[in-house]
């Protein structure tokens, strides 16, 4: 049983854990998932104390190895690790990678190394590599021999730093069948991975880190199927949005364009796509809305959303005031978009609104959203 | 291998060309000739001249003349291959050079006219004995000038000189109670200073072992460059330097005795009476010379084994200091770092002599530290900060990843060092390591500056006594090439060690019986 007290970790500009406490079981599979630069990987690092934690305390079966002096290299033994970058030793053969450590830090003879280390090569499938160096091995080869060299240490917990991360998509297989029979066998483990489906399928922890510690934990099903809060949704949904806050008549349109453009080229949306909710957006603001009443008090909020996973484009209007009904602009623009059954779309693949202070678009009262999918001609 | 055996075969045949071109431009018979028609001071302006470096003597002439351009020569001995060769047309000496180098070279003449003469006198050492030794050398060669003694020496070394019976007769004896003085010579100028039956014998030689034993010292010689004379008594580490030319300039800024003879300065030019003698008796002669006569091949023996000793210690400490040092900075210790760096900055960017130079004359001037020991000082330093470089670069280039997963498996800091990155890291380094051996024996050369008998040296001062530089530097060269040649072949026998990707299966598997496969 591993405990995290309090653990916070400082770099010199960001301060990517800040006060972590949680437990992880004997027998517990955990996926850690989460944006880029949340800190994923420095908490696996803490764990095996790679990076020492600015404070906070971590308790390896019931003892503190975070206080000074303590024999960290016994209790990493404990711990294997296998990195994005496989890290085999390079001068050593991939038997001789499995062998060593067994020889050099637990003691065994040359022989029992020998046999552990032919039958983890037989476990991953790669015993006739054994007289083979790393560099004459594909990555994903590398990789399961890592996988092995961990193994061979008899460790409680092994820790996975984006084990996949590096590796072209025809090896990731191979790799992930290694990583879920060992799932199987109870070991202890912990995954850090953007490998979505392989993370629920392999877990029954899963961890959503973000904002510099676990924003929100549960099991698969419940992380995967029903997050409960706002930036784990749009993790999960792969969601990138924009917002923009209309209020008086300075607002830079220009300004909005551009980033819209550059949006566009990032998430790799079609410009036909874009330029058509670029239409939509001036016929109901510009034209409509804000054109309604000089008088009145402009305030109209923006957001468009974009959900690489299921390939939507949304956008999003919300205003105050007199409603404003699409179908009486009379305007052919919306024809074909209004007799899309948007709604049902919307409903899976953006959650619905609920009051909070994390969703502004709750305090309006009347809101416009149009998708945009994409069909080949 | 086809491809090998050719390689040989060219390497082998560049090598034959170079020595024969060599050699066949250190004997080129030349037709004798009449002698460049220089026979007044006047018809020296606008020729090639030379002088020996630090004498001065090209003062004396050098107003009179007009577009004369003057070549400087580290040994008296060395002009005259380069006038027989026509790079210069006439050289100054001191009449008693030329009357030894005349001895070995008949064709040589001297030009009527002088430009001058020179006192030569004796430099006293800068040091706490300098008072006292002053007084000493002052009176004693007023007293021997008085008596007519000088004069005598004089007459006997310079005036008859014959290099085949000229020693020593008597070595005087001396009670040593007032303790050991140094006495810096050029070693190889004869009549002055010189070798002969491995112990040094001339004028300076014979007279200031006369004053030694008049003021009951023991005397020790040190041979070196002569332009290292001065400096190094200027910064007391020798007690006397012999030969010094008096000037204004010398006078002022050291103490200099009265002279203890004088002599004029000369044109030598070369005249139509060439050597006819055969090549292959000239080889001969050449060969006899260098090696068996007065048994010389014995001072290359001590120049290898000196030389060898530089290097091999330089080495050693050098490559164990800068592991040491590496070992300390690896930590990334910031002091550490920065002083090692400073360090390292100041040393590679010194010219290895002038190096040698201030640690002998500056630092160490007042040390009985020996020479030698001062050269492992400095080729250690020099190493070391080499060596350091080298870990630098080649731990560098061991990707990170690799020391962190040794750390994540439980390897300890020096484990994952000396397990993981140094094994790796060797295949980088070792090639820059080889280069860098082979330049240090190369620059071992130049420990002759500070008095330190090495090859080189050795190989001057046989040059000096031959007047032949054939065999001298080919033998010395061949030398330098075979120790640099058993020391790379170390180094590569490590290198295989290291490179463990070409071992074989049977070696990977050792210790293991039952092997499945």
């Amino acid at each position: 049983m591993i405990e995290l007290r309090n653990v916070t970790k400082e770099f010199d500009d960001v301060t990517p854990l800040k006060d972590v406490s949680v437990t992880i079981n004997d027998g517990d599979v955990i996926s850690v998932i989460g944006p880029s630069g949340t800190g994923k990987s420095t908490l696996l690092r803490c764990i095996n104390m790679l990076s020492a934690p600015t404070s906070g305390q971590i308790i390896v079966d019931g003892e503190d190895i975070t206080e000074k002096g303590y024999d960290l290299n016994s209790v990493r033994k404990k711990m294997g690790m296998v990195f994005q970058s496989f890290n085999l030793f390079g001068h050593m053969t991939v038997l001789e990678n499995i062998m060593q450590p067994q020889i050099t830090l637990l003691g065994r003879s040359r022989q029992e190394a020998y046999d552990i280390a032919m039958d983890l090569l037989n476990t991953v499938g790669l015993s006739s590599k054994a007289l083979s160096y790393p560099d004459e091995l594909s990555g994903g080869q590398q990789q399961r021999i890592a996988i092995a060299r961990a193994l061979g240490m008899d460790p409680e917990i092994i820790l996975f730093d984006e084990p996949t991360s590096a590796l072209d998509p025809s090896m990731i297989g191979e790799v992930q069948s290694v990583i879920r029979m060992l799932a199987k066998t109870g070991r202890t483990m912990m995954i850090v991975t953007h490998e979505m489906d392989f993370a629920r399928k392999i877990s029954n922890r899963v961890f959503f880190m973000d904002e510099g510690g676990i924003y929100e934990e549960g099991t698969p099903k419940q992380i995967f199927e029903q997050p409960r809060r706002e930036k784990t949704k749009k993790f999960i949904r792969r969601l990138t949005s924009l917002s923009y806050h209309i209020k008086d008549d300075e607002f830079n349109f220009e300004e909005m364009y551009d980033e819209l453009q550059s949006y566009a080229e990032k998430l790799l949306i079609e410009n036909e796509r874009m330029s058509k909710l670029q239409l939509c957006f001036e016929e109901i603001t510009l034209n409509n809305i804000l054109e309604r009443d000089e008088e009145e008090e402009k305030d109209v909020l923006v957001g468009i959303d974009y959900s690489e996973k299921s390939d939507v484009l949304v956008l999003k209007i919300r205003y105050k005031g007199e409603h404003f009904d699409l179908s009486e602009t009379g305007n052919s623009l919306f024809d074909d978009v209004l007799e899309e059954k948007t709604t049902v779309l919307e409903d899976e693949v953006f959650p619905p609104e609920e009051p909070s202070k994390e969703n502004p678009f709750a305090a309006y009262n009347n809101k416009i959203t149009i998708s945009f999918k994409w069909e080949e001609a | 291998m086809r491809k090998r055996s050719f390689s040989i075969i060219v390497c082998a045949l560049l090598t034959i060309s170079v020595i024969f071109g060599t050699v066949g431009i250190a004997f080129a018979d030349e037709a004798p000739k009449a002698k460049n028609g220089l026979s007044k001071l006047e018809d020296l302006n606008g020729k090639n001249l030379g002088v020996q470096t630090g004498v001065l003597y090209e003062d004396l002439i050098k107003d009179d003349l007009e577009g004369e351009e003057w070549y400087y020569y580290k040994m008296p001995n060395d002009m005259i291959p380069a006038l027989e060769s026509n790079k210069i047309d006439a050289y100054l000496i001191e009449e008693v050079g030329y009357y030894a180098q005349r001895y070995q070279h008949p064709e040589l003449i001297r030009m009527e006219e002088s430009p001058g003469y020179c006192d030569f006198a004796v430099i006293v050492g800068n040091n706490d004995k300098q008072d006292r030794l002053f007084a000493e050398i002052q009176e004693f060669i007023a007293a021997k000038k008085a008596d007519g003694w000088l004069d005598s020496l004089y007459d006997y070394w310079v005036k008859n000189w014959d290099p085949n019976t000229c020693e020593i007769k008597t070595i005087p004896e001396t009670t040593g109670e007032n303790g050991t003085v140094i006495i810096a010579i050029e070693g190889g100028y004869e009549p002055f200073s010189f070798e002969s039956n491995g112990q040094f014998s001339g004028y300076d030689v014979e007279f200031m072992m006369n004053f030694c034993a008049a003021y009951g010292y023991n005397w020790d010689f040190q041979a070196m460059e002569f332009d290292s004379i001065a400096p190094g008594a200027v910064s007391g580490k020798y007690d006397f330097g012999m030969n010094i030319v008096v000037d204004e300039e010398r006078a002022e800024n050291s103490v200099l005795s009265d002279p203890y003879y004088r002599c004029d300065i000369v044109f030598v030019l070369e005249s139509d009476q060439g050597d006819e003698s055969g090549f292959i008796a000239k080889l001969q002669n050449s060969f006899n010379k260098t090696f068996i006569k007065d048994s010389r091949w014995r001072l290359f023996v001590s120049g290898i084994g000196t030389t060898l000793f530089i290097t091999l210690a330089s080495l050693l400490f050098g490559t164990l200091l800068g592991f040491a040092v590496y070992m300390l900075c690896r930590g990334g210790n910031r002091l550490a770092n920065k002083l090692t760096d400073i360090v390292c900055f100041i040393i590679d960017g010194i010219p290895t002599v002038v190096f040698l130079m201030i640690l002998a004359f500056i630092v160490f001037s007042n040390s009985h530290l020996s020479g030698a020991w001062i050269s492992v000082l400095g080729f250690t330093l020099i190493f070391g900060c080499g060596m350091y470089d080298m870990l630098c670069v080649g731990c560098n280039a061991i990707p990170k990843g690799q020391y962190e997963a040794s750390r994540a498996l439980g390897y300890s800091d020096s484990q994952s060092f000396f397990k993981i990155i140094l094994p790796q890291a060797a295949k980088h380094f070792l090639p820059i390591y080889k280069n860098d051996m082979v330049s240090l024996i190369k620059e071992t050369s130049i420990v002759g500056y500070i008095a330190v008998m090495d090859l080189t040296k050795m190989g001057d001062l046989v040059r000096s006594r031959t007047y032949d530089p054939f065999f001298a530097l080919i033998a010395v060269a061949i030398i330098y090439f075979i120790l640099e040649g058993v020391l790379t072949a170390v180094v590569s026998q490590v290198e295989k060690k290291v490179d463990t990707q070409k071992r074989s299966p049977e070696k990977i598997l050792k210790g293991i019986k039952e092997v499945e496969w």
